[in-house]
């Protein structure tokens, strides 16, 4: 594997100064589109990687990456619900509250981000420089089916150097209707009509399990999604901050908010009596 | 059974070998430092404890207390200096009692490395023994393994070279209680501003056949400066969720009240410092 | 799936601790000594935004271990200028974590926005800037700068713009963001002195109808103190930030440079 990705990948300190490509890139202001990434010298880099950057099987590694965590999708009659909450954390530091992890890829396909917050950033930007190509070279708008599938060829032929993603990508196109896809970087790629994603992932899964069925209304669908979102940022502690709701629909998505999960929690434990586990009162 | 209780050995091993973190000990990263002159013995210190890259305490004392004119610096876990040192303490009260003589400093650094030599290190003290007996004047350091030094002078704990550069590059013999208190005090402040594990203040205590004097925060170069900003909430802006008045009568089933009938009656056993 | 999206290592196998961290395999944590390219030199940095300006600011402390290598290495520094004086730089940047990869991701920046005015004959906006960053942090991904950035400048309508990154390139357009060795310590007193986190407007309700305070950009005056108070606050508990405050403060009318002195211990 590792000799694989040497070979597609620039050796590192190659030459002193910057290497003749490195110096192309410099003097091109555009970063390429070779995917060519800079390697450690060594024999192993995905182990030295996975040494320097994995807090799971490492708590104490120097380098701390943010990590995305709960986010959902479901299909129902009216369309596609994305939900997400919007917490990174690094460790068992909170990076941001405040971190949009629905991707908008292009004004019909949405894409969400959970794991490693930059790969999903910047493989779901290149996704939707992709699927503009695609729409430029065949004058029609691409699949989901289609899109899906470049972002999961995209992270097989990465797989084992340490990319960390589990994405959504939620779209309509007039030859599928809406469709819903799950990817992750070992390369599954599953079509569905939901799905949770992440550490909170059970806890969103409970509620939206129980509720769930194909002909909610587009009321109910987006109370669902935001309710299950809560839950998880309830009981998890690495989801929380805000709840971003997307509805996807025949024409396009449209936004439904970045709400605060705090006073929504309390609206939700006040007015509607649920969470009665919460109490001030021994 | 007397010493130390071992009963959660064990099942800290086994979390340990699963990867459960150790408890982190607040050390005294620390600088120490002693030096003979003729009549005495100074020894001096920082007053930094940190946890890790934390201060733990920007305040604290290191210098402690053995017996009338034997005084001791120490380095390393905090609880492990402050400890042992009470210990022998106690011990060398003891052993004067029962001899009838003053307590030598030799009995002392005796005591200290066979306590610390039985346990392997695992106590983690690292001290600086000075004092003044009938034979005259000591100085000793003792490390946590029990190994021992006598030296005209002598630094420990991580600022240790700091403060040795300056005792290899000014230390004279027959010195003046002044000269060496200068001296000492330079030394540490070369560990409080050039290593990071030290800082803050000066303690040194200059011990004679006399007496022992400590002189608590005998230099100050490291004072806060006034904020740019007050930070006083205005009554109100916490949110709460319920609130609940206890009163005199409903503690007083479990605790004694006393009414407190002037400020005369406030009695103040130390007063802390506060950042405003 | 759980093993790639478990940020939550508790819930995959092992029983839950009541510790702060969680059980990693000790077995696998066998530590290679052979090659490691990394140091951290410490220090901190924290930016924060107003309505037409933009702060970043850092301590200039450099360490390693118990040790200080110097007590002037800036951490803040102008993107885009001349290479003496920084005259004309309409970028700012500031890097914490290992110095020499600190250095050279602001050496490669610089070296890009020049190219992008020489090619185009106009200053590369704050947000085309932004990206280009993550793109060359993400162009290492396999082998990361150690280091976090902070990019400010003011953004297309003459508004304070601030971007926080992390070591491979996820970033995001805030406010404010501390980082670095007491980011801890600083960002949770900017929560609440910055965007007023946990206050509420006193006398506006009972229990769930109290108001919160409503954040409001704060006047480069105010900002300036926070960021002093900030960083002599993290001096007095955190041993690897002293010495100096440097801060660079963007305004409409340039570049300015401000420094006061730290506690040296």
């Amino acid at each position: 594997m590792d000799s694989l990705v040497s070979t597609y990948s620039q050796p590192a300190f190659e030459d002193e100064g910057y290497a003749s490509d490195e110096l192309q890139e410099l003097i091109h202001t555009k970063p390429s589109s070779s995917l060519s990434f800079a390697l450690p010298p060594m024999p192993r880099p995905s182990a030295f990687l996975r040494a320097l950057t994995d807090d799971h099987a490492n708590p104490n590694c120097p380098i701390k990456l943010a990590h995305g965590t709960t986010t959902l999708a479901f299909r129902f009659q009216g369309g596609i619900i994305v939900a997400t909450d919007s917490r990174a954390t690094a460790g068992n530091w909170i990076a941001s509250q405040t971190v949009k992890k629905v991707i908008e890829i292009n004004n019909c396909l949405l894409g969400t981000m959970a794991g490693g917050a930059a790969d999903c950033q910047y493989w779901l930007a290149y996704l939707g420089m992709e699927c503009r190509l695609h729409e430029l070279r065949h004058k029609r708008r691409i699949s989901v089916a289609a899109a899906s599938k470049i972002l999961s060829n995209l992270v097989y032929s990465y797989k084992g150097m340490g990319l960390s993603m589990g994405t959504m990508c939620a779209g309509v196109t007039p030859q599928e209707g809406p469709a819903l896809y799950y990817i992750d970087s070992e390369g599954t790629r599953l079509a569905g009509n939901l799905f949770c994603v992440g550490s909170g992932q059970t806890f969103a899964y409970g509620v939206l399990d129980a509720e769930y069925h194909y002909n909610l209304t587009e009321e109910e669908a987006l109370e669902l999604g935001s309710r299950s979102i809560l839950a998880a940022t309830h009981r998890d502690a690495y989801s929380g901050g805000f709840i971003n709701l997307y509805h996807v629909k025949e024409d396009g998505w449209v936004k439904h908010g970045f709400r605060d999960t705090n006073p929504i929690f309390w609206k939700t434990k006040l007015e509607k009596g649920e969470f009665s586990n919460v109490t001030a009162n021994l | 059974m007397p010493g130390f209780d071992f009963s959660n050995y064990n099942r800290n091993a086994a979390l340990h070998a699963q990867g459960v973190p150790l408890p982190k000990a607040t050390s005294t990263g620390t600088t120490i430092v002693g030096c003979i002159f003729d009549g005495g013995v100074v020894i001096a210190a920082d007053t930094r404890a940190t946890s890790g890259p934390i201060v733990a305490d920007k305040n604290c004392e290191k210098l402690h207390y053995i017996a009338p004119r034997i005084w001791c610096a120490g380095a390393g876990t905090a609880a492990d200096t402050e400890f042992t040192t009470a210990i022998i303490s106690s011990n060398l009260e003891l052993h004067a009692l029962s001899t009838g003589r003053t307590p030598r400093v030799v009995t002392c650094m005796t005591m200290l490395k066979q306590h610390l030599f039985r346990y392997q290190g695992h106590i983690g003290a690292y001290l600086v023994v000075a004092g003044v007996d009938p034979t005259g004047v000591g100085l000793y350091t003792v490390h946590a393994h029990g190994s021992t030094d006598k030296l005209p002078y002598v630094t420990m704990g991580s600022g240790s070279l700091a403060a040795m550069s300056v005792f290899e590059t000014q230390w004279k013999q027959g010195m003046t209680r002044e000269e060496a208190v200068k001296l000492t005090s330079d030394a540490i402040q070369a560990g409080i501003f050039n290593d990071l594990g030290s800082g803050s203040n000066v303690d040194v205590c200059v011990i004679t056949a006399e007496k022992a004097q400590l002189m608590r925060n005998y230099i100050k170069p490291n004072e806060r400066e006034v904020k740019q900003r007050d930070y006083k909430f205005k009554r109100g802006t916490t949110a709460w969720l319920k609130e609940k008045v206890i009163t005199r009568e409903e503690i007083s089933k479990y605790v004694t009240v006393h009414e407190l009938s002037s400020e005369d009656d406030v009695v103040v056993v130390e007063k802390m410092d506060i950042d405003v | 799936m759980d093993s790639l999206l478990g940020s939550n290592p508790t819930l995959a196998s092992n029983p839950a601790y009541s510790f702060s961290k969680a059980p990693y395999n000790s077995a696998a944590d066998n530590k290679e000594h052979a090659f490691y390219p990394y140091t951290d030199n410490g220090g901190s940095t924290l930016g924060i935004t107003g309505e037409d300006f933009c702060i970043i600011a850092g301590d200039t402390r450099s360490t390693s271990g118990y040790s200080i290598n110097t007590r002037y290495s800036p951490k803040v520094f102008r993107i885009g200028g001349d290479d003496e004086t920084g005259e004309g730089a309409h970028i700012i940047l500031s890097v914490v974590g290992f110095a020499a990869d600190g250095t050279a991701l602001k050496e490669r920046l610089n070296a890009i926005v020049k190219m992008y005015k020489y090619q185009h004959g106009k200053k590369i906006s704050v947000k085309a800037c932004a990206q280009r960053l993550a793109t060359i942090l993400y162009g290492k991904r396999f082998f990361p700068y150690y280091v976090t950035a902070i990019l400010g400048g003011l953004d297309e309508d003459g508004k304070g713009a601030l971007y926080s990154y992390d070591p491979v390139g996820s970033y995001e357009r805030e406010q404010c963001r501390a980082a670095g060795a007491a980011a801890s310590l600083i960002m949770p007193f900017l929560d609440n002195q910055v965007n007023y986190k946990n206050q509420y407007l006193p006398g506006t309700g009972e229990g769930h109808d109290l108001e919160p305070r409503q954040a409001l950009p704060l006047p480069r005056h105010d900002v300036e103190q926070l960021v002093r108070d900030a960083f002599t606050s993290a001096t007095e508990r955190h041993i690897e930030v002293g010495d100096g405050l440097q801060m660079l403060v963007m305004t409409k009318n340039g570049i300015e440079e401000l420094y006061h002195p730290l506690k040296r211990d």
